[in-house]
């Protein structure tokens, strides 16, 4: 392989792993936003979108509805976890969410380890396995539909939320909550709408990645913290969330490729902790209003 | 009878049970469990500190308690340094590390100290992980020698039952003369306002991190001991598992009190052993995960329907006592 066809392998993993980071990243600001609950169950439901269509599917379902149900169900389970474990919180502070959603999320993946096992599984590709060449760099259909898929989701939010009126009350919650109510907007509705996006874009997140990595009952919480940096880094906006996850995906695609595979899971993690240092850092003469 | 004879009055019964604990239980199995509870009770007694007295949103408790253990069973197994040794520079490294960590971190406050130190623990666990050669990867540090002291060699669950719970003691004897001195008033007033506090010349940052490097400490001491009991450690005991139980902790025993954690440890790691022995049949795979299911529920039920945990219960119902008898005498 040469160094050009190396290259240009490594993006197209990173821009991949970006796309996915991005929307992950989306289901967390979705939520953090209107709820101000940081929802650590966010990379379960990726998870859970996997392992419940493998299981559907190996329960004798076709893929398609197999990942219908498994969407229909990760949206049931994360609005039953706003209705059942956040909204019954007397005095919420942010360390009560934060210990909920971290509960909830290891309650989730103890339950799938019970049911489903440790090992990995792997769901089919969507469009048989041929391999594009692309400047001496091999593509999958499948990564060219999961980049599809997350640029369809991304764009779509980002029309739902700027050009409807659901999506404009919703970020009039976001930025004002007891002007929202004063408008007559109901954010407890919104509440359990938004955990119900958050949990149907993370499941088709997880399907639609299942058959590149395996999925399994352990991928949830780097891969939801990946999302996490991203959402982070980009100020917790869509523009800033894709932004930052494409770089951070490119940055891992790199990593991994040129430094140490082993050890790309730490670099998103680093980048976060010295984006969050870098943050509180006030440089005279730069200092913000 | 005054609160404060009350209260040395209970810890001196708590004392001595634990003394007379050893010699009335039969076999090892209650001293070798109430080891684990000693542990865990010191880790989580400093993370509650840190949680809900200093306000400290910090989740890096098991790093540093794996920290603590790594560095010292790492010099103990090449014999670069003796056991007790080993403990002491585990905790220097420790400190130091909380020092050069904490000094940027603590500046966040909320959930992005939070995130950053959840980021550090697995940061950790995968660093360990994969430095095969000299941690020994995910298969552990093996080959950890047995503590000795001067000649003396810690040997079995009797020893450590008393080193540990001598420590577990000390930190929670120390934690509560440091919460009623100068420096504890002055991290309870960081907690409730830090401009407030800043506004009557308490150092802000500085107190934050004294109690953060405190704690770390603490956490590397019990890691280290901890360490030398099992005479093996894998990364994954020190992640996001033990995590979890270390939240579940102080939520059943409740932070607002300092004894709480402890309880909370004594009533977790009980549990524990309970499931493990009770639903061996049932759950034929029961690994830290699969306790943690339990634990994540219990954490929802607690905080959903008793969010001061048993401390608090516990102290409700002694005021309620109080009033009866008042009211009755």
């Amino acid at each position: 392989m040469t160094l050009l066809s190396e290259t240009v392998q490594y993006a197209i993993s990173g821009i991949t792993a970006g796309s996915i980071y991005a929307v992950i990243g989306i289901c967390w600001s979705v939520v953090y936003l209107i709820t101000k609950v940081l929802n650590f169950t966010t990379g379960e439901f990726v998870m859970l979108g996997g392992m419940l269509t493998w299981a559907f599917h190996t329960m004798g379902f076709g893929l398609p509805s197999s990942v219908l149900f498994a969407v229909a169900c990760t949206i049931a389970i994360s609005m039953l976890l706003e209705r059942l474990v956040i909204r019954p919180i007397r005095f919420p502070t942010e360390m009560t969410y934060m210990m909920l959603t971290i509960a909830s999320a290891s309650v989730i993946k103890g339950l799938v380890l019970l049911q489903w096992g440790s090992e990995s599984r792997r769901i089919e590709p969507f469009f048989g396995s041929g391999v594009i060449h692309f400047f001496g760099a091999g593509v999958t259909p499948q990564v060219l539909c999961v980049v599809a898929i997350m640029t369809l989701i991304t764009l779509g939010l980002h029309l739902f939320l700027n050009h409807t009126l659901f999506g404009t009350a919703l970020r009039a919650s976001a930025i004002n909550q007891t002007g929202a109510k004063l408008m007559g907007i109901d954010i407890g509705r919104f509440r359990l709408f938004c955990f119900g996006l958050a949990g149907g874009l993370g499941a088709v997140t997880g399907i639609v990645t299942a058959p590149i990595t395996f999925t399994g009952y352990e991928i949830g919480l780097l891969t939801g913290l990946k999302g996490l940096v991203a959402a982070i880094a980009g100020g917790w906006s869509m523009t800033g969330t894709v932004a930052a996850a494409l770089a951070l995906g490119l940055l891992e695609g790199f990593g991994a490729g040129f430094v140490s595979s082993g050890l790309k899971d730490v670099l998103a993690l680093i980048v976060m902790i010295l984006f969050l240092i870098l943050q509180t850092i006030s440089f005279p003469g730069l200092r913000r209003r | 009878m005054n609160s404060k004879h009350r209260f040395s009055l209970l810890w001196v019964v708590f004392i001595v049970g634990l003394a007379v604990l050893p010699f009335v239980t039969p076999g090892t199995y209650v001293i070798g469990v109430m080891c684990f509870v000693a542990f865990y009770a010191t880790l989580a007694c400093g993370m509650a500190v840190l949680l809900e007295q200093a306000g400290i949103f910090s989740l890096a408790a098991p790093t540093f308690f794996g920290l603590g253990a790594y560095v010292a069973g790492i010099l103990a197994a090449r014999e670069i340094l003796p056991p007790w040794a080993g403990i002491i520079f585990a905790a220097l490294v420790v400190a130091a590390i909380a020092y050069i960590i904490g000094a940027p971190l603590l500046r966040l406050r909320g959930y992005y100290l939070a995130c950053a130190t959840f980021g550090l623990l697995f940061i950790v666990e995968i660093a360990l992980a994969q430095s095969g050669e000299i941690t020994g990867g995910h298969d552990g540090l093996m080959g950890i020698p047995p503590l000795s002291v001067v000649g003396f060699t810690l040997r079995g669950d009797f020893h450590y039952y008393f080193v540990s719970w001598v420590l577990c003691l000390g930190c929670l004897w120390f934690f509560f003369n440091m919460m009623n001195s100068r420096v504890g008033r002055a991290i309870k007033a960081l907690h409730d306002s830090e401009v407030a506090a800043s506004s009557v010349a308490i150092n802000v940052p500085r107190f934050k991190l004294k109690v953060f490097v405190l704690t770390a400490v603490m956490a590397s001491f019990a890691g280290s001991l901890y360490c030398f009991y099992l005479q093996f450690t894998t990364p994954s005991m020190f992640g996001f598992p033990l995590l979890v139980e270390l939240l579940t902790m102080i939520v059943i025993g409740g932070a607002t009190t300092l004894y709480g954690p402890v309880l909370g440890s004594v009533v977790l790691i009980w549990l524990r052993e309970a499931i493990h022995v009770y639903l061996k049949g049932i759950l034929p795979k029961l690994t830290a995960e699969v306790d943690a299911v339990f634990f994540g529920v219990l954490i929802v039920a607690i905080l959903i329907f008793m969010p001061e945990g048993l401390a608090g219960g516990l102290d409700r119902l002694a005021h309620f006592g109080r009033r009866l008898l008042g009211k009755s005498a």
